[in-house]
């Protein structure tokens, strides 16, 4: 089947098209939280990001932190940002680095009002109101798939997810990757007993960094003085058949799909070439998406079994289940039932064909059940405590 | 929710086991295997997404799933039945599966 090679995106400065145009009212320290909640209230259809945390951050924990943040600002789906902060130097340096990429950045900071959340309010709204005023006189146009950057997770997982739903996102995922865009897969816990298979299909100097990261993570965990295994799979895993790490990651690392993966990404780090990743990051699925949407994603497909209903808050996300009663059960949360494939009805082929069709008609518009309801949100990781 | 073609499925060739696609009562069941279809005698009550043994496995023997090794069994298991935390055991487990750890949950 010839595949569909644009969508009706939002042309960017710089970079790829976007599949949303957000004003992103995005606050980066705790302190200013309340003031960046009342500013998006005040400005419907605005998206928020208020960090909880920001300051008191040492090393690593900082540097991660602040390319979240950056990360956000940065992705192609929020047509224009409002930073909100507490000092105007620190609030410049995220703007400065979110305003590289060409878009419209306004900064608003509690010293400048000296220390007034009313005046500061007063101040953002007015400066989110010229942006997204602006923002409504842009229009979709086709732009190019290969512009596409698609996280792949999964949350909830049961047998249905390794034998259909993850294999199904891996078939999209190798549609996406020959149309020249871009896959992530994260969760390195997730890849533990399986590692020697994505290493299989790692570009050179990949395949050992894979096994690494897998090692890393295995080692920390073992430092805690948890035994990692015992609780992986968890109970909910075991329940729904899945008896050993290995065969719950070999199941679980099927979305990847089967083409080179040309980089391990840290984080939040964006892919600097087309093709597939994999992200050196967190297991829990609202961190993972947060990463993902940081590196530049515009989309989600993410498939469970049981059900789940979090969404990433700036790139639509597809809920994906092949289990049988999941869709019918669930019909304001799944947006794509894989069921048939399962019943030996449709094909796996079939069945990616027509996701993909749902994927592009996602990114050209098409409201997810997520976005409906507003399932949606971003948790940024931290690395150490506060000091 | 039409009901599947058939009520197993063996993902690779080189598979020791075989996955539930709907519960399973002792007797024969409908095993797909790539693109062939053949009538298997399963031994025990399978649940839906659970394994079965293809082949007699013998203690210690890696298990495959996937064409992959998912464990070793830990007891010998008779074709036919049930594969699972009684008798399989993760080759990356440092300890032996027992207490899981309290108060913690993936």
């Amino acid at each position: 089947m010839a595949h569909q090679t644009s969508f009706l995106g939002y042309r960017r400065p710089k970079g790829p098209a976007a599949t949303r145009n957000h004003l992103l009212v995005l606050s980066i320290v705790g302190l200013t939280a309340p003031a960046a909640r009342r500013i998006a209230r005040s400005l419907p259809g605005s998206r928020l990001v208020a960090a909880a945390y920001g300051r008191g951050q040492l090393g690593g924990d900082a540097i991660t932190y602040r390319r979240q943040l950056v990360g956000l600002g940065r992705n192609s789906n929020c047509g224009a940002v409002l930073v909100i902060g507490a000092d105007r130097t620190t609030a410049d340096a995220v703007a400065t680095a979110i305003s590289e990429t060409g878009k419209p950045v306004e900064v608003v900071t509690m010293d400048e009002v000296h220390e007034d959340a009313l005046a500061l309010s007063d101040a953002g709204v007015r400066h989110g109101a010229r942006l997204m005023h602006m923002l409504s006189r842009q229009r979709r146009e086709a732009v190019p798939v290969g512009d596409l950057v698609v996280g792949i997770e999964c949350g909830h997982s049961d047998a249905t997810s390794g034998l259909v739903a993850n294999p199904l996102a891996g078939a999209v995922a190798d549609r996406l990757v020959d149309a020249g865009a871009s896959a992530i897969v994260g969760e390195t816990i997730e890849w533990l007993g399986a590692e020697h298979v994505l290493a299989r299909h790692a570009a050179p100097g990949v395949a050992q960094a894979i096994v690494d990261a897998v090692m890393r993570r295995e080692a920390a965990a073992a430092a805690t003085g948890m035994d990692l295994l015992g609780n992986n799979p968890g109970q909910e895993n075991i329940r729904g058949g899945l008896t050993t790490i290995e065969e719950k990651s070999l199941g679980a690392i099927a979305k990847a799909g089967s083409r080179t993966i040309q980089s391990l990404l840290a984080l939040a780090e964006p892919p600097t070439k087309p093709g597939l990743h994999v992200m050196d990051g967190p297991g829990f699925s609202p961190e993972s998406l947060t990463g993902f949407a940081a590196a530049g994603a515009q989309l989600m497909m993410f498939t469970t079994g049981p059900g789940n209903s979090f969404c990433n808050a700036l790139a639509p996300t597809l809920k994906i289940s092949a289990h049988p009663e999941t869709a019918s059960r669930l019909p304001e949360q799944i947006d794509f039932d894989a069921s048939a494939v399962l019943a030996g009805i449709e094909s796996l082929d079939q069945a990616a064909d027509r996701l993909f069709g749902l994927l592009l008609d996602v990114a050209s518009g098409s409201a997810t059940w997520g976005e409906v309801l507003d399932e949606t949100d971003e948790v940024l990781v931290r690395l150490g405590p506060s000091f | 929710m039409t009901s599947p073609a058939w009520s197993a499925v063996v993902l690779h060739p080189a598979d020791d086991v075989a996955v539930a696609l709907r519960p399973l009562e002792p007797g024969p069941t409908s095993l797909r295997s790539g693109d062939a279809a053949e009538t298997f005698e399963v031994r025990a009550a399978i649940p839906m997404g659970h394994k079965f043994a293809l082949r007699d496995i013998p203690v210690g023997a890696d298990v495959r799933k996937y064409g992959e090794v998912i464990g070793i069994a830990t007891t010998a298991i008779a074709r036919g039945t049930h594969v699972h935390v009684q008798n399989l055991r993760s080759r990356r487990a440092k300890t032996p599966v027992a207490a899981p750890p309290s108060g913690v949950t993936a």
